[in-house]
This record gives structure tokens, C-alpha cells and sequence, in this order.
């Protein structure tokens, strides 16, 4: 086990995948001389050489464009969008084109590609560099949707998405990049569309993505420690595939759920397992389906103003302890 | 906004009241619940207190009086001034008002579908779901919810109380709880091998035949199987003594006595195994005293700790309930333990010097389970061989005593 | 304003094209034409429901380049695609029975008309949204630079393309790049409705772009399939050379509207009138007699492609509609649509 931040896990999960198989190229934005402006693909120029690490244009579509080029003829391309509210400028190529080409000709097509894209608040960016948009891939047929929240599986699920025929979309979190976690050593993959169960308690499932999932751990201890309410903490990390298993077998175990979400609140994914949760476990429900979102609003970029409207710490226990009841 | 006062349906049936007494003057300042007039029916004879503050502004029906119910009897004013013209009537629920002494409360009632009132019926799906399932009264429970509300855990604490009609859940005492762990123990302790004989029984029936007036009427009981299986047991131990033994550590220990457990059911709430010190040195009328002497303390819990102690060989019978084959588990320490089970008759093949003939016999399975760290299965099946020709050839009639 | 080249047919049967090519290129305007107007038909008898967009006067485009590239060269085009992909191999069956949503329609019914792609002929596809394929197109040619093959990708697109951002970064990007890349604006003058003059600062809309991105401004006569050869074969050398892109722009005509529900009625009759007269099929004919090539020779060459466009009817329309159990089928590449365990 080695100690490595979550932007260096990004890295370390690309040069794994690179030095296996010649056929994997990334291109983006900043991504190679300058490492990334996250700084989340140092050194991955320097190990990998300018053929496979290349700068681009400011030029989204071109990027995503030449990543669906390569990826249908042979080559597994990385592609970065550096802040995922500019998926809007080139969502044509996401929505339109890599979601649907495989489906449109009968599977004629494959397209093994990842876009990574820095997703989330917290940074005091503003409302445009801030979005939770993890929402806008799960609606699209045809795209995979993951979102780590530690080191670990940052490296452990872009290996596998890496390695997927299928075009995945990978939510890296803005806020988490300096976080440290342990990382296996040597080859570390992980499965997509499986959800990590985190914690388990007997009164409440909470289920998590990304920045919100050491917030609800968090949530989860003072419940306990003050409360004593003990509640089960899931990681969803893959919206796409969607471990539905893992999720509904926990959720009737307590017969209470709440989703903790970023993104503003409709239609946040939350609002989809809420729904399948209620169609195939209404029986075993034992209160109303709770969401935990960032209310309906742009994010603001003030200190206290963004802090109060992502869902907090606080924010969790007080809801969650009115659910129970 | 002036109150009506109307006479108050106490109870399904009833149809008028008298006025005993008004407890207050017009012009009186009331506050709402202080008693305001008594009524007298053929039921009850009750307080009624006022629905609201005010003052009593008219008494419109005077002591004595009989009026049907619904009928006004006063007028309760918000501040003094008598608006007799536009009261509105206080209702009185119909339905909810007790037979006995408690009153109506003379009060409007509330909005049918409050808050509170909403949460106390949200009935959540699993609970639902549970109450249907075990056909329970979710009046019966109480909620520890906010307002009331009843959670899965209250369904689930009500079943454990053993509320529900089609499941109870029965808490395990302190004779079930050991029996548990002993029998949990044993399991994995003793690697258990079951190896079992058919026996033939009918010189055991012939000596029973023959003695069972006289014993009856001597010793006041039944002379059963088992005292005779007992003495084979002995018997056959004497060749097999290592089946009369204990496990401890790496060793494993012989007796030369033997102390004989017999499993004793509690009418189905429980099981003994009280032993019978030297068994091996009894008669088949011996041990059959004993063995109902140990069953009847048993019983009446009468047994004291020396009773179950000590044990080197066990023997259950289930024989009265006719099982076929039982595979036993082994009372710890000891390494091995008969099941006796029952002896019905069967056509079996007798062999003569005349060649073979059908013959109908009693006949039982005798199931022994060893423990294999003590002994192999060609000790155990030897010993169950001598056993079988013990219980067959001895000449029990001859030798009961 | 860019520096520009005009490319010219030149005259005599024994010039740098042959009469082998030229045949060629007769045969595929001939299967395109044939084959456009059979589509155009089965409208009429309600056999192709959707939305189509005819290549009906443009088929030297797409028989200049269809001729010019090689097997393994891939082809990007747009919704206006038959054409293309005909040219690339795809069957005629294929086609047809896609546009009458049959099974053996080249994408078994699930793309129709604006997505016509045969990837076993290196037709990539065909976009229905403008300019998202440009960019893939420049994605094809890095795989190709990547790996060192010498395959080139071509990428066809209308004139209302060259107004839209993706053309540009496009561009751009396959410069900076230095991509195999042949980028094709078919400029028939119209983008939908709206003269394409009307909505461009520049008169040559891809041409006077192409400055921009440090590439010469090719215009060609997009109804002269020998102009088109030519333009293809010297950009795709280029491309294969490893000299980077090429745009070209083929000034041409539809002879129909934009789409099946379009009449064309806001084209001025002298308008048409003049580029009917410029109609590439009859005029290649002259021209090829002109160079001595029997008139037999064409009318076989005409007679079997009409043919195979009947056969190709007959054979579609007797295609089975899709089993509906494809509705839930290759969205991933495990050939299923499952989002969840």
C-alpha cells in the first residue's frame, strides 16, 4: 500500500493502463506539458512521450471528436474536459454521437474511450466552473458514469474504464484531488457498476457519490456518537452500470434510505434510485424516501454561501435524524 | 362568537337528559373544561364541562328539565355580550362519547386532517406489509415515532412480545439456552459417526409378557424396553468398555464403572440426562426403578446436581413415539451416546435346522454416534454387534432380577 | 482572402485518369443516381417513412472520391450520406432495406436514412447533426498517424458546415496536427432553405476559410467527376505523405430539396434551369463519348445498374421488419443494454 492523493492516483491510474497496452492515448487541455491544471497528469508526458500525451486546442469538440475517431478505429483514448460544466460546448459529441453510434449501426462500431472531466464545488469557482453534472451522462443511453471519492478507486475504476469496450464518462471531484488515501500497490482495477458498501448500521441507508461520501461518513459518526443512530453508508461510485443489488439489499435491511447529492435537485440521481427504490422495495420501506441535493439553484461562489448549499455535514444529521423518527 | 350549549349524547342508546344542576349563574365568567351543569340519564350521571372561556350569556333549559339530546341549553358568550341570535352549536361527537362515567367534552372538533393527525395514520409500507402478514391490530401497537408513529421496530418489538397471532416468539430459558450451547458444542467438538443395528426384541417382549402383571401390580409401573436394552448395554460395554469413556486433551479416558445418562423429555420443554450410578452392576428390575425414579424427579424438577453429573454413556429413547432412526448427539464429554428407537413388529427370517422360516418379531433400530476422535467404526460396529446378540439371545425372562 | 486553386477537367481519353477509372466513375454516378431516384420512389409509395436527404445531382462528389480512395481509407459523411456509402461498397440491398426500416438494412433498422455506416467498407458513418463528424474524422486520421498506417480519412459535409464551431476546430486542430485528413464541403448553395450566401461573410464558404487554418483554398466543379478524381487523388496523397490536410470545396447542386418534406420551391427557376443543364450524368456521358468510349459500353454500364438497383428493391422489400428484440441490443459492446444488476 503506498499513500497517494487522489490527483496523483488519476495519474498513477493512467501510466498503469499507458504501460500495459500501446493502444492507450490521452489528449486534452493542458494535460501534458503543464501536467493538468489540476495537476492531476504530471509526469505522464514524461513517461509516455508527445505521440501519446498531447496537448489540444481549446477546442472541446475537437477533443471529444478525436477521441470517438480514434476509439472507433482501434486506439483507447483518454480524453480530458477540464471542467465538466464545458461538457455543455461539445455535448453534442458526448450525447449525440459517442452515446449513440454503437446503437445506431447495430453495434458496427466500438467505442472504448474515457472522458475524465473535474466535476463539483467546493473551489469557490462560481457556477460555471462548479457543476455537479454526473446527472447529465446518466440520462444519456449508451454512456457508463462513475465517480470515485478516494485515492484508491480513482485509480482502481479508471484502469477498468480504461479497459471497457464502452465509452465511460469519469467524474473526478474538484475538492478530493488533494485527499490522501491508501492505494494498492502493483495492478490495482476495480469492477465498474459495483456500489462499495462503507459503514453498516441498522437504522438508515445513506447513499453517496464522490465529494458527498466522506461527508455522509462523517454525517454517520456524529449519528452515532450523539444520536445513536446507526446508519449504513454506501458508495455508489458507478451511476452506470448501477449496482442496484448492493443498494436495495441494504436499503431493506434498514427500511430507510436517504441519497446525499451534489447536484442541484432535479432529477439528480438520487431522484432515479428513489424511484427504484420505491417501485421494488415499497413493502420493506419504513419511512419516506429522503434526498439530501444542493438546492435548485447555480452554485454561488462566496465562502459561506457555496458551504451552506452543497449539502453539509450538519446539514446530513439534521435530516437524517428527523428520517428516522 | 357566541357557543351554543346542546344536550350531550352520552352513550349509543341514550336519548335525553336531565339537568341536575347548572354549576354557574348567567353572566358567570367560564373557562373552558370547568363543569358548567350536570346530567342525569338512564345511563350515567355525569359533569359536563364548558367547551370554551366566555361567559354563561343564557340558560335556556332550567334544573329538572328533561330535553332530548341536541337540544340547546345555554349560550356561552366570548366576552360578556349574549349573542343568542347567532350562536354557533358546540357538536358533540356521537360515536366517541363513553357509556361509563368519563363525559363528552363539549368541544368543536378538530380539523379532521391536521398535521399531527396525518403523521399518527402514516402507516409506513413495511409495517404494512407486517401487519398483514401476522394479521395484527395496528391499534395495539404503540408507536415510539415522532407523534406516535409506528415504526418496523415496534411491529418487530410487539411480535417479540409474542402479540401476533400467527407467529409468537418464544425467548429461550435457561435449561433451552444451555441445551443450545451443548448441543452447539458437542457438534463441533466431536466428529460425530452414526452407525446403527436392526435387533430383534421378542425374548425381551416374552420376559416382559411374563412379568409385567406381577411387576405392575408390584412396583405401580409399566416394565418398558428400556431397562432391558440398558442391561444389554452394560453387558456389551464390559466387551467394549472404550465406548464408556471421556475425551480429555489428547487422552481418552476408560471407566470401569459405568454411569449410565438416560435423556429425560420435560413434556417437549426440555431435556435432562440424569445418570444412574453403576449401572453395570444392576438388574433389569434395578435399572428399571431407577430409571423411573430419575424420570419422575426429572419431572417434578426435583433433580439435584449430582443427579446429572458423571456421566459416561448416554442413552435417549424415542422409542415411545415410534421414530425409526435417530442419530444422537453425543453428551459431552462422553464419546458416545444410543438412541433407542421404536420396536414394532416385522415378518423376519428365522433360521432352524429345519431351513428358514418367517417369523413375525419385534423389532428396533439400536443407533449409536461415536466420537471418531476416540474410537473407528469397527470398535463401534463390534460393539453394537454384541448388543444386538445380547438383546437377542439373553434368556430375559430368566433373569429380570 | 486565402490563396486558391482552381482544378480543371482536362480533355483526352489518354490523360492521367484512363478510360478503366472513368468507367468507374460512371458506374457510381450511375448507381447513385439510379439508386437516389428508387429512394425517391419509394416515398412516394410510402416504403420509406423518416426523414431522407438526396444526393440527386451531386453524385460526381461522391463518385470523384469513391474512386479516388483506397479499400481501408475511412469515409465520414453526413446525413445527406447514400451516396457516400454506396460508393464505398456498401450494397444497394443494404441501403434500401435501412431507408424501409428492414432487416436488411445495413444498420438492421436502427439507424435509417441519416446514419448509414458500413464499417466493413470504411464507411464510418453517416452524421445527422452538423459538424459533430469533422472532428471524428480528424480522430480517425490521428489513429492512423498514431499506428503509422498511410489509411486517410475523408470527411464530406454541406456548406452550411463551414459555419458552425466544430468546423473550425476542426480544422484547426488537423493542422496543428499535421492529420491525414481530407475535409469535403459539397457546396450545393443552400444550407437548408437559406442561400448559404446570405448567412457567410465569404463567397467561397469552406475555400476562403481554409487560410485560416494555413491550407490553400481548393475549389472544384463538384459536378465533374473527373475534377473531383483529381482534387481527391492529389489530396490524399498529400494526406498519405504524411503532409497533413487538405480541404476541398465542389461547387454542385442538388436537383431536389433539402429533404423528403422540402419541394425546393425557393430556388429561382433560372437558377435551376441553369445547373440542369449542368446535370453531371448526361454531361460525363457526352464527355466520354467525346473521348471515344463506345455508347454500348455506357448503356450496359447503365442497364446493369438500374438492374441492381430493381434487384436490390425487390430483395429489400422482401427483407422481414426488424425482430423487436433488437430494440434492447448493442448499446454496450456486450451486445446488451442493461444499466443495472
Amino acid at each position: 500500500m503506498a499513500e497517494l492523493t487522489y490527483r496523483e492516483a488519476v495519474a498513477a491510474g493512467i501510466a498503469q493502463e499507458m504501460a500495459r497496452d500501446p493502444n492507450v492515448v490521452f489528449l486534452g487541455e493542458d494535460v501534458a506539458a503543464a501536467g493538468g491544471v489540476f495537476k492531476a497528469t504530471v509526469g505522464l508526458l514524461e513517461q509516455f512521450g508527445p505521440r501519446r500525451v498531447r496537448d489540444t486546442p481549446i477546442s472541446e469538440q475537437a477533443i471529444l471528436g478525436a477521441a470517438m475517431g480514434a476509439a472507433m478505429t482501434g486506439l483507447r483514448p483518454i480524453a480530458e474536459i477540464m471542467f465538466s460544466d464545458f461538457l455543455a460546448v461539445c455535448w453534442d459529441i458526448v450525447a449525440n454521437e459517442i452515446a449513440k453510434t454503437r446503437y445506431m449501426t447495430a453495434g458496427q462500431v466500438t467505442l472504448p474511450l474515457v472522458i475524465r472531466t473535474a466535476n463539483g464545488g467546493g473551489s469557490r469557482f462560481g457556477a460555471q466552473h462548479s457543476q455537479s453534472v454526473e446527472n447529465w451522462a446518466m440520462a444519456v443511453p449508451g454512456l457508463k458514469v462513475v465517480a470515485p471519492s478516494n485515492p484508491a478507486d480513482v485509480k482502481g475504476l479508471l484502469a477498468a474504464a480504461i479497459r471497457d469496450d464502452d465509452p465511460v464518462v469519469f467524474f473526478e471531484h474538484k475538492s478530493l484531488y488533494a485527499v490522501k488515501g491508501e492505494v494498492p500497490d502493483g495492478e490495482h482495477i476495480e469492477r465498474l457498476g459495483t456500489a462499495k458498501v462503507l459503514r453498516d448500521g441498522r437504522d438508515v441507508t445513506v447513499l453517496a457519490l464522490a465529494a458527498m461520501v466522506p461527508k455522509a461518513l462523517a454525517a454517520a459518526e456524529r449519528l452515532a456518537a450523539e444520536h445513536r443512530i446507526e446508519a449504513t453508508v454506501i458508495d455508489v461510485r458507478s451511476l452506470v452500470p448501477l449496482d442496484t443489488e448492493t443498494i436495495l439489499r441494504e436499503v431493506v435491511k434498514t427500511g430507510r434510505v436517504a441519497t446525499v447529492e451534489e447536484n442541484p435537485r432535479l432529477c439528480g440521481w438520487g431522484a432515479e434510485i428513489a424511484s427504484i427504490v420505491a417501485e421494488e422495495c415499497f413493502w420493506d420501506l419504513d419511512a419516506p424516501i429522503v434526498r439530501i441535493t444542493t438546492p435548485h439553484v447555480p452554485l454561488p461562489s462566496a465562502d459561506n454561501l457555496e458551504d451552506a448549499t452543497v449539502p453539509t455535514v450538519e446539514r446530513i444529521v439534521a435530516t437524517l435524524r428527523q428520517a428516522i423518527d | 362568537m357566541p357557543i351554543d350549549i346542546v344536550m350531550p349524547q352520552l352513550g349509543e342508546t341514550v336519548k335525553e337528559g336531565t339537568i341536575t344542576v347548572w354549576r354557574k349563574k348567567i353572566g358567570d365568567r367560564v373557562k373552558a373544561d370547568e363543569p358548567l351543569f350536570d346530567v342525569s340519564t338512564d345511563k350515567v350521571e355525569t359533569e359536563i364541562p364548558a367547551p370554551a372561556d366566555g361567559v354563561l350569556a343564557e340558560i335556556l333549559v332550567a334544573e329538572g328539565a328533561t330535553v332530548p339530546v341536541g337540544a340547546r341549553l345555554a349560550v356561552i358568550a366570548s366576552d360578556g355580550r349574549a349573542g343568542a341570535t347567532s350562536a354557533t352549536p358546540a357538536t358533540f361527537s356521537p360515536v366517541s362519547a363513553p357509556t361509563a362515567a368519563a363525559p363528552a367534552i363539549p368541544m368543536p372538533p378538530r380539523a379532521a386532517s391536521g398535521p399531527r393527525d396525518r403523521r399518527r395514520r402514516s402507516i409506513s409500507p413495511v409495517v404494512r406489509r407486517l401487519a398483514a402478514t401476522h394479521g395484527l391490530d395496528l391499534a395495539a401497537i404503540a408507536g415510539t415515532g415522532r407523534d406516535g408513529r409506528i415504526k418496523r421496530d415496534d411491529v418487530r418489538a410487539h411480535l417479540a412480545r409474542g402479540a401476533a397471532l400467527e407467529c409468537s416468539v418464544i425467548p429461550f430459558n435457561r435449561l433451552r439456552r444451555l441445551t443450545a450451547q451443548h448441543m452447539v458444542r458437542s457438534k463441533a467438538t466431536s466428529p460425530h459417526v452414526l452407525q446403527a443395528v436392526e435387533a430383534e426384541f421378542h425374548r425381551v417382549d416374552a420376559a416382559r409378557r411374563a412379568h409385567q402383571a406381577a411387576w405392575q401390580a408390584r412396583e405401580g409401573f409399566e416394565l418398558t424396553f428400556l431397562p432391558f436394552i440398558a442391561k444389554a448395554v452394560c453387558t456389551a460395554i464390559a466387551a467394549f468398555p472404550r465406548v464408556n469413556a471421556v475425551i480429555e486433551g489428547e487422552n481418552l479416558v476408560v471407566f470401569g464403572r459405568i454411569h449410565l445418562a438416560i435423556a429425560v423429555d420435560l413434556g417437549h420443554e426440555g431435556l435432562v440426562a440424569p445418570v444412574i450410578r453403576d449401572a453395570g452392576s444392576r438388574s433389569v428390575a434395578a435399572l428399571a426403578r431407577a430409571i423411573r425414579d430419575v424420570a419422575v424427579r426429572a419431572r417434578a424438577s426435583r433433580l439435584g446436581p449430582d443427579d446429572l453429573a458423571g456421566g459416561t454413556y448416554t442413552i435417549s429413547n424415542s422409542g415411545v413415539f415410534g421414530t425409526m432412526i435417530t442419530a444422537p448427539i453425543i453428551n459431552q464429554p462422553q464419546v458416545a451416546i444410543l438412541s433407542t428407537d421404536g420396536i414394532c413388529k416385522r415378518p423376519v427370517v428365522v433360521e432352524g435346522p429345519e431351513g428358514d422360516s418367517i417369523a413375525i418379531r419385534p423389532v428396533g433400530v439400536l443407533a449409536q454416534c461415536f466420537d471418531h476422535r476416540a474410537i473407528d467404526g469397527a470398535y463401534s460396529a463390534a460393539f453394537l454387534r454384541t448388543l444386538k446378540d445380547r438383546i437377542e439371545t439373553t434368556d430375559w425372562t430368566a433373569s429380570i432380577d | 482572402m486565402s490563396p486558391r486553386t482552381k482544378t480543371k477537367a482536362t480533355s483526352g481519353r489518354n490523360d492521367d485518369i484512363g478510360e478503366a477509372t472513368r468507367l468507374g466513375l460512371w458506374r457510381q454516378c450511375l448507381e447513385v443516381r439510379h439508386l437516389e431516384k428508387r429512394a425517391y420512389d419509394l416515398f412516394l409509395q410510402n416504403l420509406i417513412k423518416g426523414t431522407s436527404h438526396l444526393s440527386l445531382g451531386q453524385e460526381a462528389v461522391a463518385a470523384g472520391f469513391g474512386v479516388a480512395m483506397r479499400k481501408d481509407d475511412w469515409s465520414f459523411c453526413t446525413y445527406r450520406g447514400h451516396a457516400h456509402t454506396l460508393v464505398r461498397g456498401a450494397s444497394m440491398t443494404g441501403v434500401l432495406g435501412e431507408l424501409m426500416g428492414r432487416e436488411c438494412g445495413l444498420l438492421g433498422g436502427k439507424g435509417g436514412s441519416m446514419h448509414l455506416t458500413s464499417v466493413e467498407h470504411g464507411a464510418m458513418g453517416s452524421y445527422a447533426i452538423i459538424g459533430a463528424h469533422l472532428p471524428i474524422a480528424i480522430g480517425a486520421a490521428w489513429s492512423a498517424q498514431y499506428r503509422g498506417t498511410d489509411q486517410v480519412a475523408v470527411c464530406f459535409f454541406g456548406d452550411g458546415t463551414t459555419n458552425i464551431g466544430a468546423f473550425h476546430e476542426a480544422l484547426n486542430m488537423a493542422t496543428v496536427w499535421t492529420l491525414p485528413v481530407v475535409f469535403v464541403c459539397e457546396n450545393n448553395l443552400y444550407m437548408e432553405y437559406t442561400p448559404i450566401g446570405e448567412v457567410t461573410a465569404v463567397e467561397h464558404p469552406a475555400a476562403d476559410r481554409a487560410g485560416a487554418y494555413g491550407l490553400p483554398g481548393i475549389i472544384v466543379d463538384g459536378n465533374d467527376p473527373d475534377a473531383v478524381f483529381r482534387a481527391a487523388r492529389e489530396a490524399l496523397a498529400k494526406a498519405r505523405a504524411g503532409e497533413g490536410p487538405s480541404l476541398i470545396e465542389a461547387k454542385t447542386y442538388r436537383h431536389s430539396g433539402h429533404s423528403r418534406a422540402d419541394p425546393g420551391k425557393y430556388r429561382p427557376d433560372e437558377e435551376v434551369k441553369a445547373w440542369l443543364a449542368r446535370d453531371p450524368i448526361p454531361m460525363y456521358r457526352k464527355r466520354l463519348l467525346d473521348f471515344g468510349v463506345k455508347e454500348a459500353v455506357l448503356d450496359a454500364i447503365d442497364a446493369e445498374t438500374r438492374a441492381a438497383v430493381d434487384a436490390a428493391t425487390e430483395a429489400a422489400k422482401a427483407s422481414p421488419e426488424p425482430a423487436l428484440a433488437v430494440i434492447e441490443r448493442d448499446v454496450w459492446a456486450d451486445g446488451g443494454a442493461s444499466w443495472r444488476n
